[in-house]
């Protein structure tokens, strides 16, 4: 059995190492900046060129951070979802938040060809706009999705429910892409792969302050999630208040699923996958020691990520929703063949 | 009389339960009545969809009962708010355990979470309940196993240990030896017999184990549609014949000489000879193999085991039932 003391062994590390692959992010881009720089200027010394201190400071670090705050949300509304569901499939999207946030910023786009109507959108990427329609569209399907957890009390319903939802809005999105000029359906799909690097310092403000209520309700529940782990009847008759901590969960990955969306677009795979890396690599159940490792593993993954769909040396950029997958889905895989994942579920 | 009251953990009188959908109600049982002693093993018996799951939930205080007075420690059960009865009651249920990633140690330890605070963390004196109920159930040298390396029987224990740490002064199992082999089912119904008489817990098995819950329950609820809840001794109810009940319909009674439940055929006259624990086995097979002839006659000898057959004018030596019935099939065609 591991100790605690190995437990805040391995966090130490992994907080180093995110350190580490914190400045390896934001020395790679289509300009080169040497790390020895980096280094220095990040240390209080000077940038040897203006350019780089502006590309640094407003751009690849706040692009950094936002990698950094995307993967703790996605991950640690993962593993809320898996637990309170009991399915190792559940990931932070199963209530339908990233449609809900896609129909927004789809009927920003679209809905201006789709209806003959001229929408506010029409010249550029508005980047609050965009924010705004998936923050209103997330935002509706949760309150659709609150409003079918206040009459139905059976989890698996919810689920199903919330898979449906996320079915309709994909499919008013489809509707809409159908009748949208090309143009237009560029830009949305666009914003459906994803981008860590559409967060200028303010917004990335209104992102952080996002995550610090979002995790809040996780900080006041984390015992109940243990408790989660022997199925809903065994938690409540350990005084567990279901009721109670399905709101918690609704709100909590509303809040960071659905900044996270609102401010990256959809990130697939992250929220899923990631819980099952911090499972099998801390070997435990425990909550306590599950949703740190979650949130740490996750700015991890996603730093890696973003680093790789810079593309070192090229001035192209893949979109971050296919490298996370691309890069991901083998890592998931190996690790599931090298351990029994589904008795460690 | 005082004194009789003081031992009654659970008391339930004239229970109507059943659900409510919406305004429409479904009664399921009705005219429970009983109570629960402390320090006493209770099996609760009877066919399934007669209410015994009902019952338990509105013990739980998830399936508020629709009328009559059900009492813990003389206070109505809707009076204790979820934490307060979590500190009373635990449970063993039939819910299948997916969390492989658990050591047993964690998992037993899950059972102070009632008494805990916000992040969970254990004092001492959790840690000593833990360490009991690890030790009353004889788990210790599966400490650090995870859930996914147990046997069923194992994980059994394990999730009786972590009821025990939850330090209720009620236990409530659901069928807790479904699924296990004789000897574990065994060992379990006599650790639930050992806790209840050594550690003044009340625990309530639901059950269909009829033999095993004779030989440990000091009480039996015998549950059966349409009919009141009938408590008592085991040994008092099998004497009363009040145990057929739970066997409405004609076929199966059951056997007082053998203490087991059998069918209620016609006994076949068959002519044997021999000491009576040999004759009863040869009368089975020989029901069993369908021999409804009867005009012949076995005598048996012990030391060596000889069955002597004879028909007619035949006589044939065989030293095995099998061989006997073999000859009698081939002559009867």
């Amino acid at each position: 059995m591991i100790k605690s003391n190995t437990y805040a062994l391995i966090f130490l590390i992994g907080v180093f190492l995110c350190g580490l692959l914190f400045i390896f992010n934001i020395g790679i881009g289509s300009v080169y900046i040497p790390f020895g720089d980096i280094i220095s200027a990040l240390t209080g010394g000077e940038f040897n060129r203006r350019s780089w201190e502006t590309i640094i400071y407003n751009y690849r670090i706040p692009k950094a951070f936002t990698a950094i705050l995307a993967g703790i949300a996605l991950s640690v509304s993962g593993l809320q979802m898996q637990t309170f569901f009991r399915n190792p499939l559940a990931g932070p999207f199963v209530l339908g938040i990233s449609s809900g946030a896609g129909l927004g910023v789809a009927l920003l786009v679209m809905a201006g060809s789709a209806f003959g109507i001229t929408m506010l959108y029409q010249t550029g990427v508005g980047l609050w706009s965009v924010i705004m329609a998936a923050t209103a569209g997330a935002v509706l399907v949760l309150l659709l999705m609150s409003l079918t957890a206040w009459k139905v009390k059976d989890s698996m319903t919810l689920l199903i429910v919330g898979l449906m939802f996320g079915s309709a809005t994909s499919a008013v999105i489809s509707v809409l892409a159908y009748f949208s000029d090309a143009e237009q359906l560029k830009v949305f799909t666009v914003w459906s792969m994803g981008s860590l690097g559409a967060t200028a310092p303010v917004q990335l403000k209104a992102f952080f302050v996002a995550q610090i209520i979002g995790i809040i309700p996780v900080l006041m529940f984390i015992k109940s999630y243990n408790a989660m782990l022997l199925g809903e009847t065994y938690a409540e008759s350990m005084g567990i208040n279901i009721n109670r901590l399905r709101w918690a969960m609704i709100i909590s990955t509303g809040i960071l699923a659905g900044s996270a969306t609102a401010f990256c677009g959809p990130i697939a795979f992250i929220g899923i996958a990631v819980p099952h890396m911090a499972r099998l690599i801390f070997r435990t159940a425990d909550h306590r020691v599950l949703f740190p490792a979650s949130a740490l593993i996750g700015a991890m993954v996603l730093l890696v990520c973003d680093a790789i769909s810079q593309m070192p040396t090229s001035a192209q950029t893949l979109p971050i929703n296919a490298v996370t997958s691309l890069v991901g889905a083998p890592m998931v895989i190996w690790l599931i063949l090298k351990r029994n994942f589904s008795k460690e579920f | 009389m005082a004194e009789g009251r003081k031992n009654i953990i659970l008391e339930g009188k004239n229970l109507q339960l059943g659900y409510r959908k919406g305004k429409k109600i479904f009664e399921v049982t009705s005219d429970i009545s009983f109570s629960l002693m402390k320090g006493e093993l209770t099996c609760l018996l009877g066919p399934n969809g007669v209410g015994k799951s009902t019952l338990l939930k509105a013990i739980l205080g998830q399936n508020p009962p629709i009328g009559g007075v059900l009492t813990f420690r003389d206070t109505p059960i809707a009076q204790y708010d979820r934490r307060a009865m979590s500190k009373n009651i635990s449970v063993v249920l039939t819910d299948k355990i997916t969390s492989g990633n658990l050591t047993v140690g964690q998992l037993v330890a899950l059972g102070r979470i009632p008494h805990t605070g916000w992040l969970g963390r254990l004092q001492d004196e959790d840690r000593s309940k833990v360490e009991h109920a690890i030790e009353s159930t004889k788990i210790g040298y599966l400490h650090d196993r995870r859930l996914s390396e147990l046997s069923d029987g194992q994980l059994q224990k394990v999730m009786i240990a972590r009821a025990l740490a939850q330090d209720g002064e009620l236990l409530i199992l659901d069928e807790p030896t479904a699924h296990l082999d004789l000897v574990n089912r065994y060992e379990i119904m006599h650790l639930l017999k050992d806790i209840a008489h050594r550690q003044g817990k009340s625990v309530l098995v639901v059950t269909h184990d009829l033999e095993i819950a004779i030989e440990t329950a000091d009480q039996f609820w015998l549950m059966e549609c349409g009919f009141p809840l009938t408590a008592g001794l085991p040994e008092d109810l099998i004497l009363s014949g009040e145990i057929n009940r739970l066997l409405p319909d004609d076929q199966l009674s059951f056997d007082i000489r053998s203490g087991k439940i059998l069918p209620l055929t016609a006994e076949i006259d068959y002519t044997i000879d021999g000491p009576h624990e040999i004759v009863q086995w040869v009368k089975k097979a020989l029901g069993k193999a369908e021999l409804d002839k009867t005009d012949f006659k076995i005598s048996i000898s012990k030391n060596p085991l000889k069955f002597e057959l004879e028909y007619d004018i035949n006589k044939s030596i065989h030293d095995n039932i099998e061989t006997v019935i073999r000859e009698l099939t081939i002559r009867s065609l």
